[in-house]
């Protein structure tokens, strides 16, 4: 039976953040950018559906006297990526896991 | 990705988590400076110790090793603060894990030289067995198979030590060392340009 897939995170450049913050944890707006390849603009929107899901933490603050916009995955948002991939693999007929 | 709203299907949801997670792993991946400048150090103080001792019979041999330290550990600190400068205040788990087996690599080789000078045994197969280990959990860490090749060189070494005297012992870790730290440390930072 397939299980409904979370659409927080049925999304490209959402799925993406989360993926790279479930290995990083936390990492800063910059380096977002250039993981995912996406516009300050768009990634701006998405962080933002993130936050307000309770999914990751964000955190404003400064670095030599530059802002610094650092996102860190909440427990919150650990289990939902975790439910999200649980869910996903009921969509395969083969076994597969990610290394 | 510029189709911010554009709703996945589970096909490439697997893929968009496999990529971005590949991705995330690649950018904290070592870029070898560390390997290679205690590779280059470590391979050059053995063979200058060993023309030095074996050859020349000079007394005062093991300077090498002072002159080593005294190049590779600030080189060593001063990147790392440079590194340390860029990245912060970003954490990363395997980053994090990966100082601290160093760390504590360092204090272990620092013991070992000791009780080795004190007992007057080589300290070489000793020290073959501590960076076979921290090279080992290293790579295991980095998921960078080289390095796990590198530490049984190193542990395949410490075990020929067995059979041979402190001079060729030299010999043993300055070839271990070309094959644990310099070879997967210019693959490292081969990687890292890919």
């Amino acid at each position: 039976m397939f299980k409904s897939l979370d659409p927080i995170l049925l999304s490209q450049l959402r799925l993406a953040i989360m993926s790279h913050l479930i290995v990083v944890r936390e990492a800063d707006f910059n380096a977002l950018k250039d993981q995912t390849g996406a516009t300050a603009g768009n990634l701006s929107v998405q962080i933002s559906k993130l936050q307000e899901a309770g999914y990751i933490e964000v955190e404003k603050t400064y670095k030599n006297n530059y802002p610094l916009t650092v996102c860190k995955l909440s427990p919150r948002g650990i289990a939902a990526f975790e439910a999200f991939y649980n869910d996903l693999k009921t969509y395969f007929d083969q076994d597969f896991s990610i290394k | 990705m510029e189709n911010e709203e554009k709703v996945l299907n589970p096909q490439e949801s697997l893929r968009i988590i496999r990529e971005s997670i590949d991705l995330a792993k690649s950018s904290f991946r070592e870029n070898g400076f560390h390997y290679l400048l205690w590779g280059w150090l470590v391979a050059g103080a053995c063979l200058a110790d060993y023309y030095l001792d074996a050859v020349m019979g000079y007394p005062k041999h093991y300077m090498v090793w002072l002159g080593m330290t005294v190049v590779g550990a600030p080189a060593a600190v001063l990147y790392e603060w440079r590194r340390d400068k860029k990245l912060a205040p970003i954490s990363n788990p395997v980053r994090d894990w990966h100082g601290r087996v160093w760390m504590a690599f360092g204090i272990s080789l620092l013991i070992v030289i000791a009780l080795s000078v004190q007992a007057r045994v080589s300290p070489i197969p000793f020290i073959l067995v501590l960076v076979g280990f921290a090279t080992f959990v290293s790579g295991s860490l980095l998921r960078f198979a080289p390095l796990v090749l590198g530490a049984m060189a190193m542990w395949t070494g410490a075990a020929i030590c067995l059979a041979l005297g402190y001079h060729e012992h030299l010999l043993v870790q300055g070839i271990a060392t070309i094959l644990g730290y310099l070879i997967p440390g210019y693959m490292l930072n081969t990687r890292r340009h890919v």
